[in-house]
């Protein structure tokens, strides 16, 4: 008897309104709609990338990653070549170039002080820094969104929603890297990450997504 | 000539919207609407598309809607009226500019935006934009430079119902907020060369212990530059955005230290070949929004700079 009167009671007041009941299955994507649109972008855009970084962003730039060596070589012969047979395909006319490279490299500076810190890497053994690599917090450009291509900017409500993406993506890449302390020169790495390139003679600034000393990766 | 047959299609358009003379052109007419040319940056952009739609065998008409949303609905109407094939807009809101677009899109005429964007997509076919956040960054990273990473400074916003005036803001904020600088006013000056000369007049006044001024677009900076040289304080590093002459100027003579060009030029002519290509064969094969980057102008590069395009 109770337990009927409790049922039915239930079935009245949640008909409309889908809350305190046990039988209502699955509220949550109700309520994520409902509270996302209580968030500020920033909110918004780094709640989707706590969400999708790890099972979606992540593969994505292992499985997409050309070798460095290779990259920078074609880059040196032509840029626009290299983009087209190593790089992302371009968004958009006055895009730059974006690539995903993994490899390895000797630390030959570095400045881990700086709230942009790098690492500055040879990876072609000749003592010279090929490129660096970001460790934040402060992390510049867009490189990773704009190599994360699934994320496509006419899906975005606007150019500030899509920025703030980039910033929470650049966020989460800092946050993940975990080296150990010191300046690390002499040391070597094994990086995955993405960098952006408008001219062949613009300095690698790569954002790494996989980074660990030692060379055995 | 062509000066006048353009202004008799202003007029025309302007006033009767439903009896246009027809157009000899073979390719139809191309409605080219942005803000007042009192502004060289919307002047650029009309005359850069103006020149490719010709150049591909169009006949245009060139309005300007003045920032008034209003008037651009009724612009829309007299292009559609007019029967033009396609419309490149530069708009006057991106929340009140939706409804025309989709007006235009009804009657079958697409629409194809540049510079600032719209709050729907699926209702033009392209929005080719230029990465004001990427753009701002290269500023703000320049302006913290200048400003040795350290200081009390100032911020001119552009016009509130523009998405550029937050986007470039928010760019300018993720850089140097990381930084050990403090923002002591912050006022909108509404993209306007005169209200940047008042608002910095009153802003100087309150905080005369300013070392540097970011603003949201160039004609704001002009005006923020006239009012700290009339005060006596060209000390002051001042940064703005779009890349227009009067600011590459300043910048050759020591006055603005830098600006951050937007192709505008290009961009126009972009969004008349992305129109082309959509009335011959139905799509443009690009996305509908897309991003052009911007570079930044100093002394080492200003004198490559021309009409919103640097020459290699």
């Amino acid at each position: 008897m109770k337990r009927t009167l409790l049922i039915a009671t239930c079935a009245l007041v949640v008909l409309p309104v889908l809350t305190g009941c046990k039988i209502v299955k699955n509220p949550t994507a109700e309520e994520a709609a409902l509270s996302e649109a209580n968030m500020t972008d920033a909110e918004r855009m780094a709640a989707l990338v706590a969400r999708e970084y790890t099972p979606r962003v992540v593969p994505h730039m292992e499985t997409g990653a050309k070798d460095i060596g290779a990259v920078l070589d074609a880059i040196g012969q032509d840029l626009d070549t290299a983009g087209e047979s190593l790089g992302i395909p371009k968004a958009s006319e006055g895009s730059p170039w974006n690539f995903i490279a993994k490899g390895e490299g000797k630390v030959v500076a570095s400045n881990r002080d700086s709230r942009a810190a790098k690492l500055e890497v040879d990876v072609t053994e000749d003592g010279a820094a090929d490129l660096s690599i970001q460790l934040g917090p402060v992390i510049k450009g867009t490189a990773l969104r704009d190599s994360a291509n699934f994320y496509v900017f006419t899906e975005f409500r606007d150019q500030i929603e899509f920025a703030k993406l980039a910033r929470a993506l650049n966020d989460t890449a800092g946050a993940a890297i975990s080296l150990p302390d010191g300046d690390l020169v002499g040391e070597t790495v094994s990086f995955t990450g993405a960098f952006s390139l408008a001219k062949a003679s613009d300095p690698v600034l790569l954002v790494p997504v996989v980074l660990s000393t030692g060379g055995d990766q | 000539m062509i000066i006048k047959r353009r202004l008799l299609l202003s007029v025309v358009a302007l006033g009767i919207a439903t009896s246009l003379p027809s157009f000899a052109s073979a390719e139809g007419l191309i409605a080219i609407i942005t803000p007042s040319h009192d502004n060289p940056f919307f002047k650029a952009e009309a005359v850069g598309a103006e020149a490719k739609a010709k150049e591909l065998g169009y006949d245009t008409v060139l309005m300007v809607h003045d920032d008034d949303a209003n008037k651009q609905s009724e612009l829309f109407d007299s292009a559609i009226a007019s029967g033009a094939v396609a419309i490149i807009l530069d708009n006057a809101g991106a929340d009140a500019t939706v409804a025309a677009v989709k007006r235009a899109k009804e009657a079958g005429i697409p629409s194809f935006l540049i510079d600032r964007e719209i709050t729907e997509s699926g209702v033009a076919v392209s929005q080719i934009v230029s990465n004001n956040y990427q753009g701002a960054q290269l500023g703000a990273e320049e302006f913290v430079k200048l400003m040795g990473e350290t200081g009390k400074y100032a911020e001119l916003l552009g016009r509130e119902s523009d998405t550029n005036a937050g986007i470039r803001s928010s760019g300018y904020h993720d850089i140097i907020d990381q930084y050990d600088m403090e923002m002591v006013a912050q006022q909108t000056a509404n993209w306007s060369q005169t209200e940047g000369y008042t608002v910095m007049e009153t802003m100087l006044q309150a905080n005369p212990e300013i070392k540097g001024v970011i603003s949201g677009n160039d004609t704001m900076a002009m005006g923020a530059w006239a009012a700290l040289k009339a005060a006596g304080r060209e000390d002051v590093i001042v940064v703005g955005f779009d890349g227009s002459n009067d600011v590459r100027d300043s910048i050759k003579a020591g006055g603005i230290k830098a600006t951050v060009l937007q192709p505008a030029y290009r961009q126009a002519q972009l969004a008349v070949e992305q129109a082309d290509q959509y009335l011959k064969t139905g799509s443009t094969g690009l996305d509908e929004k897309q991003l052009m980057d911007c570079v930044l102008i100093n002394g080492d590069n200003a004198a490559k700079l021309e009409t919103f395009a640097l020459s290699e």
